[in-house]
């Protein structure tokens, strides 16, 4: 086990005169409680800790030392949870020969015990999501499983934690790891704390056995149940939940501008309700999709790392190429039209034409299943789409089919672009 | 409260039901005492083109609360993210609580809780790199060349570090086999056999493919039931090809690369050079007509002079291609049948007699609009 590398010393003799002197005689209240709020947009952790101290009347020194670790030392807070109308903190000092350490003077009005609470930030702690999608072996639903990983390498062990995760990205003026190392603070750094740890303190949540989700402003809180602890330099993944039957729908995707020139089977399903989803926001993570094998073995079908998908949002995942469906387009006739000609002098020279060209777009399923098609064909310039098929304009520019073909089918479509150059154009 | 039990199964020397002293801590101070729990049912699965899955299972003895399983790789290539452990019956009154990842070790640990002290199987599923796939065939063709025999072997290396005493493994198309695979060692199984399986024979004239306008022999294969294939998808691998002499033995007459062929496609295979048939190209027209200011049309003709010096008669496909606007004229003679692939390529079939007695495609065509 990791021994703490830091330690909270209550001084309890009287406010010597002068720091100078070396000779202390201190205890070493244990942690009640700990809780940490981490943030997975940027590098910092809330750490809230609760203790029981004995204070006597008049002043007590307290110290409170971090050595090998990486708090920010200006966000380094006291408050009093019990007696809080009874104990005061005259003043905060940071001793000249340890830049890891202060020690709070705090007046007492009689001998009494509190409960206090010491909050800092320390980078180095943080947490990803990561999912695993167990499609049915027909791609039509899967059981997602959502998970949280935390990962300590803040120098320091916290045991038997509360664990609460930030969803959302907030803003830093200055990192926390670099303060850490001595940097100094500025007061829109204070302020930014201040705000920070208000949402953190209103979003305090009953501790339950499951993570519970709540939306706070433009955040969300995961608070994971139970308490946790995770040595310096583990990581430590907790399930966030799991829904059998979200049904997916599987389409094989013909779009050069998002996907290159392949065909890709895109999964898609909504973060909703109607997808027995929705509850809270899916935090960007890693998703691995798995598919039933029979016997309930798994085959692999691949991982794509999703961004952060908002309550009834759509999620579309490429799970990549698949060899048994094909698209070919073929150009199958091109012919220049409609030459128009001026003269520069004597000599006659073309200034705008067509292009009229016909293609084929060759559609193949081998799977031994039905498979839908969506083609999203983009030209440049000024354009006419003619085509046998009825396509869906999308934009300007893109043309888009929409099919179902039957296990074994192939299809042909035929769509003739013309374009006009030159002085033909018209816009 | 946890029970303190650290069960562990460390890959490389099969799985280990591990009793420990100490929470799951860091790697220097990790004090295990392990049983080793066998492994049962490994299953390697090969379904994806890209990477290699590994299933097992194992038969863990729990007790009553919460339990640590301890599951360690070292030396293997273990995919740490892709790892997915769970009871083999979804019914078993098991949870698994969390998943915790020692610093600097090939190793995580799993907390189970068990409502009673039971045995339970589980299945332990991660991806695994450095096991190699390769699939390949050997093609005996018949001596008239109309129909081959067609094996199928998939062959499999061991670089993972990992052992496999005994396995099933599973190809793509759900071929099942069951071996033993040593690390480093390979092993090469036959996993499908095709026989009397009907083979088209062509000669192929294509600059694109020979530039030096050498006559490419080819076998096509349709993956189909009509020929006697069809009933899985062919994967990419080599194809080595022998050919039946007559005299009870075999000759090698070449290999190719076949491409991944799906059920209804053509694998297209070849296996050298026709050295027997001549093909010589010239361009007998090469006229500008109807020139407005800087666009104009061609007329072209290009003459094939095909000579074919074997006993037999032989059918020569010749792809041609033309760039831009372009249409072919009637006069275009010495063909037996001709398709426009597409704007750029037309592919024509011809006739070439026996014992050298020249034929001659000739090729009349118009390109328009050049500029």
């Amino acid at each position: 086990m990791i021994k703490t590398s830091w330690c909270l010393c209550a001084l309890l003799a009287v406010l010597a005169p002068a720091l100078a002197a070396k000779e202390e005689l201190v205890t070493l209240p244990k942690r009640d409680k700990v809780q940490l709020t981490i943030y997975n947009s940027v590098d910092l952790t809330l750490v809230r800790e609760t203790r029981a101290l004995t204070f006597k009347k008049g002043n007590n020194r307290l110290q409170f030392s971090w050595a090998n670790t990486l708090i920010d030392p200006t966000s380094v807070e006291f408050r009093a949870v019990t007696s809080a109308d009874k104990i005061e903190v005259l003043d905060t000092s940071y001793p000249a020969e340890s830049h890891q350490m202060l020690i709070w003077t705090i007046s007492a009005e009689s001998d009494l015990s509190a409960t206090v609470e010491i909050s800092y930030f320390t980078s180095g702690i943080s947490w990803a999501a990561e999912y695993h999608g167990m499609l049915a072996a027909d791609d039509s639903s899967m059981t997602l499983t959502a998970y949280v990983t935390v990962m300590n390498n803040s120098g320091e062990e916290y045991e038997d934690a509360q664990v609460r995760l930030v969803v959302g990205s907030i803003n830093l003026v200055e990192t926390i790891a670099g303060l850490a190392g001595g940097q100094r603070q500025n007061q829109r750094m204070e302020e930014a704390y201040g705000e920070m740890r208000k949402a953190a303190r209103a979003a305090d949540a009953d501790r339950k056995k499951d993570i519970v989700k709540e939306g706070l402003s433009e955040y969300y809180i995961y608070t994971v149940g139970g308490t946790e602890t995770v040595p310096n330099a583990w990581a430590k993944r907790l399930e966030s939940f799991k829904q059998a039957g979200v049904p997916v729908r599987s389409v094989y995707t013909w779009d050069t501008a998002k996907y290159g020139a392949q065909l890709c089977r895109i999964l898609t399903f909504k973060n909703d309700e109607a997808h027995k989803l929705g509850k809270e926001p899916l935090p960007a993570g890693i998703v691995r999709f798995y598919r039933e094998a029979g016997a309930g073995r798994l085959g692999y079908v691949g991982a794509v790392a999703t961004n952060y998908i908002a309550k009834n949002d759509e999620i579309k995942v490429n799970a990549g190429s698949d060899p048994e469906v094909t698209l070919k387009i073929t150009r199958s006739s091109h012919k220049k039209e409609n030459l128009s000609f001026a003269f520069n002098g004597r000599q006659q020279f073309l200034q705008g034409w067509d292009t009229y060209d016909q293609f084929k777009l060759e559609l193949k399923n081998f799977r031994d299943r039905a498979v839908e098609f969506e083609v999203n064909l983009v030209f440049n310039g000024d354009f006419d789409f003619e085509s046998e098929l009825a396509a869906t304009k999308v934009d300007f520019r893109t043309q888009r089919y929409t099919l179902r073909m039957d296990k074994g089918a192939r299809q042909e479509v035929v769509y003739k672009v013309r374009t006009r150059f030159g002085t033909n154009a018209r816009k | 409260m946890n029970k303190r039990i650290l069960m562990t199964f460390c890959f490389t020397f099969g799985v280990g039901a591990m009793i420990s002293l100490l929470n799951p801590t860091p790697a220097d101070a990790r004090i295990k005492l392990a049983t080793l729990p066998d492994r049962e049912a490994v299953v390697v699965r090969f379904d994806n083109p890209n990477v290699v899955m590994v299933e097992e299972e194992r038969t863990i003895s729990l007790q009553k609360g919460v339990n640590n399983v301890d599951f360690s790789w070292a030396g293997t290539q273990i995919d740490k993210g892709s790892i997915i452990f769970r009871p083999a019956d979804p019914a078993a009154k098991v949870e698994i609580l969390s998943t915790s990842y020692p610093p600097g070790e090939a190793a995580l640990t799993w907390q189970i809780s068990a409502a009673e002290a039971m045995s339970v199987k589980f299945r332990l599923s991660y991806l695994m790199a450095n096991i190699q796939r390769e699939t390949d065939y050997r093609m005996l063709v018949s001596k008239d060349e109309q129909t081959c025999s067609f094996k199928h072997y998939f062959k499999i290396r061991n670089w993972s570090g990992g052992r496999f005493a005994t396995a099933d493994f599973v190809t793509r198309d759900g071929k099942k086999f069951e071996k033993g695979l040593e690390n480093g060692e390979a092993k090469r199984v036959l996993v499908n056999s095709w026989d009397k399986v009907k083979l088209t024979k062509e000669y192929v004239y294509d600059l694109t493919r020979q530039p030096e306008g050498k006559v490419l022999t080819d076998y096509v294969l349709k993956n189909a039931k009509e020929i006697g294939l069809g009933s899985i998808p062919l994967e990419y691998g080599k194809v080595r090809i022998y050919q039946d002499d007559g005299s009870g033995t075999t000759a090698f007459t070449g290999e190719d690369w076949g491409r991944f062929t799906p059920i209804g496609d053509d694998m297209r295979l070849n296996i050298g050079i026709a050295q027997d048939i001549k093909i010589e190209m010239k361009k007998m027209v090469n006229d500008v007509q109807n020139r407005r200011g800087n666009v104009y049309d061609t007329d072209e003709v290009d003459e094939y002079e095909i000579k074919n010096f074997k006993d037999t008669e032989a059918v020569v496909t010749l792809v041609l291609r033309v760039d831009g606007e372009w249409e072919m004229k009637a006069t275009t003679s010495g063909h037996d049948s001709f398709e426009r692939v597409d704007n750029e390529t037309i592919r024509f079939k011809v006739k070439a007699p026996a014992k050298g007695t020249p034929v001659k495609l000739r090729f009349h065509y118009q390109k328009k609009n050049v500029w």
